[in-house]
């Protein structure tokens, strides 16, 4: 919807902005905090593993 | 309590509050309007998080008088701020660090459904040798669905000015002096290199974001009802911000003055024997506040105990950051580097030039050391003795100065391709100057050098 008007806050292209890069932004960090668990999933059954090996030695 | 009527020059943006100064205690006013939000801050556990973290500046509600302070919901004393500085005069790592808390009170306070209202580089001041907000009255009240208030701010404060440093020129962290309200993204976006635009963070928050702002100041358009900004995506914001700043680097490229002390000063002995006498003149006066002009890296600043605030300065932005780094590393309390150039000291500035004082207009400090800098000012600024005895017997009760000769060859090395115009820098010249103005309490020579060093206190 596009309407005139005579004063524009200053902010309101940042606001705008945030708005179109909103989507973006949350499946960037969808996926960042997706990968973040499967690293710490992966370094949580090797750290287990090598205790395991450490114990069983 | 009966309030001062004349807030303080900085503090009249926000309607919510305002702070004075009364009796030489800063106070904090907090109006009616914005009781929701601090009842919110103060009982939701956010303040005592922030508190316990170091990242807020703690506070104590002070007694008033309802009748006196109309229209007045609280008042708040925060503990005081040692030395209060600008973000012009921090280095890159304090502005990153600074920018870091920034957004680390931010992603805090979503956690208890609050965000910052504003991220204005001058809420945060420096407290025991670490970043610190000052600003209790910046928390709102979260609103689902809403963007974040505070990004451009934040982009001009803290993102834009670290970039330009970063990737264009350390200085130009200089230019927040006359944009005391940050950088203007389209002006920062001018400045930086077009390599920027292939860091995805920054094309999107500087260069992008610029492009929407100035599209939109020429075509409007009305706030897009229903379009929504998710908690998500407002926590994709903050957390992409913090990768930003936290993958810049500055290049190690940025001073001459770096290493002085290794490469250039004159001999070992010099400087052993300087640094025993600068010992043994300081020894009785117990300084609390002590200003090091001309600090290079911090070397005579460490020589104060610790319980001296010691304000570091120099021009150098490269100095100042090794200094800065140096005492974040070693976790000092006492020491604050600043950036100040003494030909051009920061001026008071802002609405009426009074909304952030001068240099000079704030604390004054006890004692004022200027090592190997007087040859600095009167060869290579013209600056004339005379002047500068005036000068610093504006300063404060103490001076520790180091005078050196126009034999020393650091000042050979300054005439050696211009002529000799200074007929009146002599060591004579020197004393008779400070003499107007300072009785001489001590005075040695340093040895394997020709230089003195002098305690000096003002007279009456």
């Amino acid at each position: 919807m596009l309407q005139v008007i005579l004063y524009v806050d200053p902010g309101s292209g940042s606001f705008l902005f945030q708005l179109l890069i909103g989507g973006f932004l949350a499946v960037v960090f969808f996926f960042k905090l997706a990968k973040n668990r499967i690293v710490h999933f992966f370094k949580k059954l090797f750290s287990k593993k090598n205790n395991n090996n450490e114990a069983e030695s | 309590m009966k309030q001062n009527p004349d807030p303080s020059h900085s503090s009249f943006r926000d309607p919510n509050g305002y702070v004075f100064l009364k009796e030489g205690i800063i106070y904090r006013s907090v109006h009616e309007r914005y009781q929701p939000h601090y009842d919110k801050l103060m009982k939701s556990g956010l303040y005592d998080e922030l508190v316990k973290e170091k990242w807020l500046i703690p506070h104590r509600e002070a007694e008033f008088d309802t009748t006196e302070c109309p229209e007045t919901y609280r008042i708040l004393q925060p503990v005081p701020i040692p030395f209060i500085s600008y973000p012009y005069e921090w280095c890159f790592s304090q502005l990153k660090d600074a920018a870091l808390l920034t957004l680390n009170i931010q992603k805090t306070a979503m956690k208890y459904q609050m965000g910052l209202k504003d991220a204005s580089g001058f809420n945060i001041q420096w407290k025991e040798g670490k970043p610190v907000f000052i600003d209790t009255l910046s928390f709102e009240i979260y609103q689902e669905g809403e963007p974040w208030v505070a990004y451009r701010q934040f982009c001009e404060h803290f993102l834009a000015p670290l970039a330009l440093m970063c990737h264009t020129d350390v200085r130009l962290g200089l230019l927040l002096k006359d944009h005391i309200d940050g950088i203007p993204l389209d002006l920062a976006r001018k400045l930086l290199p077009s390599r920027t635009k292939r860091s995805p963070s920054l094309l999107l928050h500087i260069h992008l974001h610029a492009k929407s702002i100035l599209k939109n100041q020429t075509t409007t358009k009305a706030k897009p009802s229903g379009k929504r900004f998710s908690k998500t995506s407002l926590k994709g914001l903050i957390d992409n911000l913090e990768s930003c700043v936290k993958n810049m680097r500055l290049k190690d490229d940025s001073s001459n003055w770096v290493n002085y002390y290794e490469e250039t000063i004159l001999g070992k002995e010099y400087l052993e024997h300087k640094q025993q006498l600068v010992k043994d003149f300081i020894s009785e006066l117990h300084p609390l506040l002590t200003w090091d002009l001309g600090a290079n890296t911090g070397v005579f600043s460490r020589m104060l105990p610790e319980k001296t605030m010691v304000i570091s300065f120099d021009h150098d932005a490269g100095v100042v950051e090794k200094n800065y780094l140096t005492s974040r590393e070693k976790g000092e309390k006492n020491i604050l580097p600043l950036l100040l150039d003494l030909t051009n000291p920061s001026s008071a500035v802002g609405w009426n030039n009074k909304e952030r004082f001068s240099i000079f207009g704030r604390t004054t400090p006890d004692l004022v050391m200027a090592l190997a800098l007087v040859h600095h000012l009167c060869i290579s600024n013209n600056i004339p003795l005379a002047k500068l005895a005036a000068f610093f017997k504006e300063l404060g009760p103490w001076l520790l100065i180091e005078f050196v000769p126009k034999e020393d060859p650091k000042i050979q090395e300054l005439l050696k391709f211009r002529e000799d115009i200074f007929h009146d820098y002599h060591q004579e010249t020197f004393e008779e100057s400070f003499g107007q103005w300072f009785t001489i309490v001590k005075k040695s020579s340093i040895q394997d050098s020709g230089r003195s060093l002098y305690l000096m206190q003002k007279i009456g």
